[in-house]
């Protein structure tokens, strides 16, 4: 790809820019006053009676002009350019701001489209910064040819490895299609993907609920909730009806998510980094350094299993905190084992690890969780007792406790860790099974807890802190605790790789 | 029979002594504590004289002995805890252990530090204590914080820390 393009001064965006801002800006207008907009639209004849619908048209049609004026004079003021290593970014209608980022502590350069960007056939060319959130720069629409033309420029600085630029020419080794889309969407965890849509829902009730508390009209809602309550105690059909409905919802959920974050996945492998485009709407393209990556986790499920599937979460690098960047978790769905295979020997060997023995946590460990949950479910069939009132509760212990027993045992299995000289692998997981792969070359900072009831049984819990998160190994005896620490240290202290 | 046994590189954690935090600050966490008391103190007594608990009267003096039992048994905890809160400096890594009835040890190399920070708080000043925080990269809010050494002795770690970062 030539450099016909020059970024020695400052360029604007491509002119299609303004009409992405200016799309973003509605969407965010919308986003901020959806809930008067509704109240509008409900009694829309009775508020145009009192305001005049010609003059409500005029409001409209001046607050689209205004928006449509700011997001031309952002486009107009959003001018970037390089100089000596550096990405010069002057932005701000009023208030200018200008920002300077050094080449060498830019991670990643990641393109993007959502929809419109997909219509008009521009890209969003995000960069990332290993420092705080604020450096982040999103561009918001660029020609695919400057858009790399902008990425070459940038990674032929010496920090930033030649490999990185975009080669379409690479085959992709993992493509998931459609009917393998579809497989991982039926094994996904639907508990698990129900629960979070039943989140969404109640948090979306309660805006409402606030809202009309605000205006005072908490009345009707009121009786609107009670009267379903008496449709809920009204028959076990509501109840079935009810149930069926929420496994639907469950499975929809399921698939409404794998779709659109995974649509026409394809992950390829380049010398040092691997790239992955996946996405429905919103096209993400991910250019994930080798180097970068912290540690992988491999999970898989009993469904998943049965058809011999997995998924792979690469972990890199954050700042701060850990929930802020939710997008430095790199997931890819439905590998296959000779894929994961692939993946897992392009990071690191893990043979040696994998033939060692396993290692589980001391006996505290199960017995603490039995404990635990015990203590948990008595006081729940209190609770219940003393609401229903009734001896015909405990008849579900039955049912319940061979359940709780089988998981709790479950649990206890999968918990276990096996080291070798430079790798350790974790393996936890209920239901689901995972793996976590990590060098310990990598690790961060160590910690060793033990409260007093570990204490009577010599068992600790190892903390292995690393740039993506924690690591725990919960309940070994304090012997085998004291032997990984000190190799870790001494992995960590005598490593001349650097950890990112 | 010849066996030969590979010689261990290893630093063993186990084997290093721990040195023990200034005793001044044992009257830090005692001022602190007392500056604490007074205050939850002066709440209690307005809100009894005021009467603002009503549903509770005359059982209000109760709230009164259940607070200073707390109060006495957190100072105790401190007490003992105290001498438990220790810290070495090695050629390559800091550490610090802490805690009676929950133990933590923490290890951070200097090859991972990403920054320190030496804070004085008002209290501490006084004494001319300070606390010394070595920060690593990740989900840093409990890293390694050693509370209650002497000035001279945190810029002294700081300096070595630095050091032996650029080396």
């Amino acid at each position: 790809m030539s450099n016909s393009f020059n970024f020695s001064s400052f360029s604007k965006q491509s002119l299609k820019g303004v009409l992405v801002i200016y799309i973003n800006l509605i969407f965010k207008g919308i986003k901020f006053t959806w809930f008067l907009l509704f109240l509008i639209l409900k009694d829309f004849s009775k508020v145009s009676a009192r305001i005049g619908v010609n003059y409500m048209y005029l409001g409209l049609a001046l607050i689209l002009l205004f928006l449509l004026v700011r997001s031309y004079l952002i486009y107009k003021n959003f001018q970037f350019k390089i100089e000596d290593e550096h990405f010069i970014l002057k932005q701000g209608i009023l208030k200018k701001t200008n920002t300077a980022i050094p080449f060498h502590r830019i991670q990643n350069i990641n393109f993007k489209q959502n929809i419109v960007q997909q219509i008009i056939g521009v890209f969003k060319v995000s960069i990332e910064t290993a420092g705080s959130s604020k450096t982040e720069i999103g561009i918001q629409a660029l020609s695919f040819a400057k858009a790399t033309a902008l990425k070459e420029i940038i990674s032929k600085s010496s920090k930033f490895e030649k490999e990185l630029t975009m080669d379409t020419e690479t085959k992709p080794f993992v493509k998931i299609g459609f009917s393998e889309l579809f497989k991982v969407s039926l094994t996904e965890n639907h508990l698990q993907n129900l629960f979070l849509f039943l989140v969404i829902v109640i948090g979306f009730f309660q805006q409402i609920n606030q809202v009309i508390a605000g205006f005072g009209e908490v009345v009707s809602l009121d009786g609107f909730i009670a009267e379903n309550k008496n449709v809920v105690s009204g028959g076990i059909l509501f109840v079935f009806i009810l149930l069926i409905l929420l496994i639907l919802i469950a499975f929809l959920s399921s698939f409404v998510r794998v779709f659109l974050i995974h649509f026409n996945l394809t992950a390829s492998l380049k010398e040092n980094a691997f790239e992955i485009n996946q996405g429905l709407f919103t096209k993400k393209s991910i250019v994930l350094k080798k180097q970068k990556v912290q540690n992988i986790t491999i999970s898989t499920n009993p469904l998943k299993r049965l058809i011999g599937i997995s998924f792979i979460t690469f972990k890199q690098a954050i700042s701060g905190k850990l929930n802020q960047k939710k997008d430095k978790l790199i997931r890819i769905v439905g590998c296959k084992p000779s894929q994961v295979e692939i993946i897992k020997k392009s990071l690191f060997d893990a043979t040696e690890v994998e033939n060692k023995e396993k290692k589980f946590s001391e006996n505290y460990y199960k017995r603490r969780i039995f404990l635990l949950t015990f203590l948990i479910l008595f006081v729940l069939y209190a609770i219940v007792y003393q609401i229903i009132n009734s001896v015909t509760i405990f008849y579900s212990m039955i049912v319940v406790f061979p359940i709780v027993v089988f998981l709790i045992l479950k649990k206890v299995k999968k918990r276990y860790y096996k080291i070798s000289d430079s790798m350790l692998l974790v393996g936890r997981g209920l239901l689901e099974t995972h793996l976590t792969y990590l060098e310990i070359f990598k690790v961060q900072n160590i910690k060793m807890k033990q409260n007093i009831f570990q204490e009577g049984s010599n068992v600790v819990d190892l903390i292995l802190q690393t740039a993506s998160g924690k690591i725990k190994i919960p309940c070994i005896s304090f012997e085998d605790a004291i032997k990984i620490y000190n190799h870790t240290l001494y992995k960590v202290e005598t490593s001349k790789e650097s950890w990112m | 029979m010849f066996e030969n046994e590979p010689v261990s590189a290893f630093p063993n954690i186990t084997e290093i002594t721990f040195e023990s935090i200034s005793k001044k600050f044992l009257k830090v966490i005692l001022l602190n504590a007392f500056f604490l008391f007074c205050v939850i103190l002066m709440g209690l007594i307005l809100a009894d004289y005021f009467n603002l608990f009503e549903e509770l009267n005359g059982h209000f003096k109760l709230s009164y002995g259940a607070f200073i039992v707390v109060f006495s048994s957190v100072i105790l905890l401190n007490f003992l805890g105290f001498k438990k809160r220790k810290y070495a400096v090695r050629e390559k890594d800091i550490s610090y252990k802490s805690g009676i009835f929950f133990k933590k040890l923490t290890t951070v190399p200097f090859s991972r530090v990403q920054h320190i920070e030496i804070d004085e708080k008002p209290v501490s000043r006084l004494f001319g204590l300070a606390s010394l925080s070595v920060y690593t990269a990740g989900d840093s809010s409990d890293d390694l914080v050693i509370k209650g050494i002497t000035k001279e002795m945190a810029s002294q770690i700081k300096e070595f820390i630095s050091t032996k970062i650029n080396e």
